[in-house]
């Protein structure tokens, strides 16, 4: 049993993120959003709605509408409630009577508010699921998406099959920008949960969840207050063994200054304690919208390797040197090639000018046709002393005129990366001699994203977002093969 | 064990006194060193003789917090004689510097032999429950904040890189010709103070400051254990 008061089964749970059947509870025009964003489901939507003047907009976008959840005539596996806070508790009371899976709380105004009121009818919430095991997401949050079901909180949630992440973030807004974020840089996001006030369920548990759903490869996490904390470093410590958590956590404990008396106590801050606690857990720490989505890519996209020896491929000279200033700060190698190698190399290289002693300054080279990427990628495939993979900066310069060229260059990528079961990482910078006018550079991007490479518009942000992927797969190699080391 | 807990959740306190904080650690395996409560010279140098000199002498008193402001420690009494001088005077001065403070007696315990000072400690926080720290003693925790956290219950892999994480690590693998601390024992006494912590949730904080690391072993000389407010 999950939740705060320990109540809730998580199979109930899981029908309410997988819903078959769908009903909103007092939405509204002008747009109607909460139904809008069901227009693709691939279950059934109904509506409880008693104001009159909303009912028509309901019907107009085909769906049923009905006086209480009791009128239903379909078990409901989901329950989207929007109705103002002071009509929370006769819909919950309703929501249990009819035997719903679960309930996704949009209402806003209870304990965040401070209010007595809201803090009454927050405890109400708790109080109704608590005791009849209801799962209710929220409230104050925006619920929750399931790519497979077309269950959106926002437009731009992308429907399809499979997926590669699942997030869970404790503001509506940011369970959005991490969903959307993930999608453009070609990330299929499994499902997100918006998670609000965590009355009923907590972080933990929907960390447990994602954990469970073999779907998600990769956690990605935004947090504020933590409300359990106990249960969420248990969670953590068992996810980080099979999965990758990307952890973004804002703003800091509210939990308020306490007396102490220990120099310990004095010292441990609420900065120190997280941190200690995500390096223990082994989690992915980040601190920004970016960060978390970089990262993210470079865990979807890149195969998994502790290893730090990369090959740097530059257009220029100057970009030769930045990109491996780059890298090397963020804990990576840039080993001398082999003899063999060189010679090879040298055989294209010289008559064309430009470094391949690695950093590569390329352009020259490859800047014409793509037979001497494909040569340098053949010379890295057989290379022993890379080991950790390719940082490749690429050029998008007529890519408006046609993807031929860049679909060659992609083909050869994805074999050494294929081949070698090694990172590639695309970095298509703003200042890229190579890269053609800004609306080139971004559909370039997006375009090379969607063919499945982590794409980075700076060599910082690239060279961080690998460098935490790697972090991350050492502390794999070492703790969580399955194989804990037993305590002596 | 539990009658130290007890006895000072009977009077209302929450600070145990070194000696019992020193029993309740001694009792879980800990490495400290002993410390027994006198009230009078002659019982004192009783102890003292069981224990052999040289030894050390503090004041016991919940009403003080820091014991050497008040000229409540003398280290290096190595006689009967030395004794029985130090016991007087350091009640007389305690008195002075602290009028009213309600004294118990004074702990005699052994001197340990200066080593390289660590802090060992825990505290509990408002969100993840009981939290453990290390550092290097002195100026390195108090001006430099160099220390290193970990979440309770730790595992041996922890106590091992928080060891490591602090930036003065170097002055334990010895500097300038100085004796390489023992880190073994040095994680061994964080992951007993883990244990005895999880083991004891009624504990909200404790200092182990200083333990002296040695080339070989590590000994706690000094502690302070505060209890959670009672539950009413």
């Amino acid at each position: 049993m999950i939740g705060n008061a320990g109540t809730i089964d998580p199979a109930r749970l899981h029908r309410a993120l997988n819903p078959r059947t769908v009903a909103v509870v007092g939405d509204k025009g002008p747009n109607w959003n909460w139904i809008t964003n069901l227009k693709a489901f691939t279950g059934k939507v109904y509506s409880v709605q008693l104001d009159e003047k909303e009912i028509p907009g309901i019907l107009e976008r085909g769906v049923p509408n009905f006086r209480s959840l009791l009128e239903i005539p379909d078990e409901i596996d989901l329950v989207i409630c929007a109705v103002p806070r002071n009509v929370t508790p006769f819909i919950l009371k309703d929501a249990v009577a009819k035997g719903v899976g679960g309930i996704s709380m949009f209402t806003s105004g209870f304990a965040e508010t401070g209010e007595e009121i809201g803090v009454k009818l927050q405890q109400n919430i708790y109080d109704v699921c608590a005791a009849d095991g209801m799962p209710l997401v929220g409230p104050n949050c925006m619920g929750i998406y399931n790519r497979r079901l077309g269950v959106k909180f926002s437009a731009a949630q992308e429907q399809g099959e499979g997926g590669d992440v699942g997030i869970v973030s404790q503001s509506g807004t940011h369970g959005i920008a991490m969903s959307i974020g993930s999608q453009r840089l070609g990330v299929k996001v499994v499902r997100a949960i918006s998670i609000g006030n965590a009355v009923v369920l907590n972080e933990g548990d929907y960390l447990e969840y994602m954990l469970n759903d073999p779907e998600v490869r990769v956690i990605g996490m935004y947090l504020e207050g933590i409300r359990n904390g106990r249960k969420f470093f248990e969670v953590l410590k068992r996810a980080t063994k099979k999965k990758p958590v990307v952890l973004w956590r804002g703003g800091r404990s509210r939990a308020g200054a306490r007396a102490v008396r220990s120099h310990t106590g004095s010292l441990a801050s609420d900065d120190a304690i997280w941190s200690a606690l995500v390096k223990q857990a082994g989690a992915i720490s980040v601190d920004t919208l970016e960060d978390a989505i970089d990262t993210i890519a470079a865990l979807v996209h890149a195969p998994a390797t502790p290893k730090r020896n990369l090959a740097l491929v530059a257009m220029t000279g100057g970009q030769s040197v930045a990109i491996t200033d780059q890298f090397e700060r963020a804990g990576f190698e840039v080993p001398e090639l082999s003899k063999k190698s060189y010679d090879i190399l040298s055989e294209f290289f010289i008559t064309i000018g430009g470094s391949y002693r690695n950093p590569f300054d390329a352009s020259s080279t490859i800047g014409r046709e793509t037979d001497n990427l494909a040569k340098i990628l053949e010379v890295l495939t057989n290379e022993k002393a890379i080991d950790g993979g390719v940082a490749f900066e690429l050029g998008s310069r007529g890519f408006d005129e046609g993807t031929e060229r860049m679909d060659q260059m992609l083909d050869l990528l994805r074999k050494y990366r294929d081949t070698r079961n090694l990172p590639v990482v695309c970095l298509m910078p703003d200042g890229g001699v190579m890269s053609g006018d800004a609306e080139i550079l971004v559909r370039a991007r997006g375009y090379v994203s969607k063919a499945g490479f982590p794409v980075y518009p700076t060599f910082q942000r690239g060279a961080n977002a690998l460098g935490r992927a790697a972090a991350y797969w050492t502390w794999r190699a070492e703790v969580g093969k399955g194989k804990a080391s037993k305590k002596k | 064990m539990v009658d130290v807990i007890a006895s000072a959740r009977a009077e209302g306190r929450t600070l145990l006194t070194e000696a019992e904080s020193k029993e309740l650690l001694h009792g879980a395996g800990i490495p400290v060193t002993r410390a027994r409560v006198a009230k009078k010279a002659k019982e004192a140098v009783e102890y003292a003789e069981e224990m052999g000199y040289p030894i050390v002498l503090k004041i016991v008193s919940s009403d003080i917090a820091h014991k050497s402001d008040v000229g409540g420690v003398a280290v290096g009494i190595d006689s009967a004689k030395a004794l029985r001088t130090a016991f007087k005077t350091m009640m007389e001065r305690v008195s002075a510097a602290a009028p009213g403070a309600r004294i118990d007696g004074i702990s005699v315990q052994q001197q340990a032999k200066q080593g390289t000072e660590v802090i060992v400690g825990a505290t509990t926080d408002p969100q993840f429950g009981p939290v453990m720290m290390f550092g290097l003693g002195g100026v390195f925790v108090e001006v430099l904040k160099d220390v290193a956290f970990r979440v309770v219950p730790l595992e041996p892999r922890d106590a091992r890189q928080m060891v490591r994480e602090i930036r003065g690590f170097p002055i334990l693998e010895g500097v300038r010709g100085g004796e390489a601390a023992d880190l073994d024992a040095l994680e061994s006494l964080i992951l007993k103070v883990s244990d005895f912590v999880a083991q004891h949730p009624e504990i909200a904080e404790l200092d182990l400051n200083p333990v002296f690391a040695y080339g070989k072993g590590a000994l706690a000389v000094d502690a302070r254990v505060v209890l959670a407010e009672a539950k009413s």
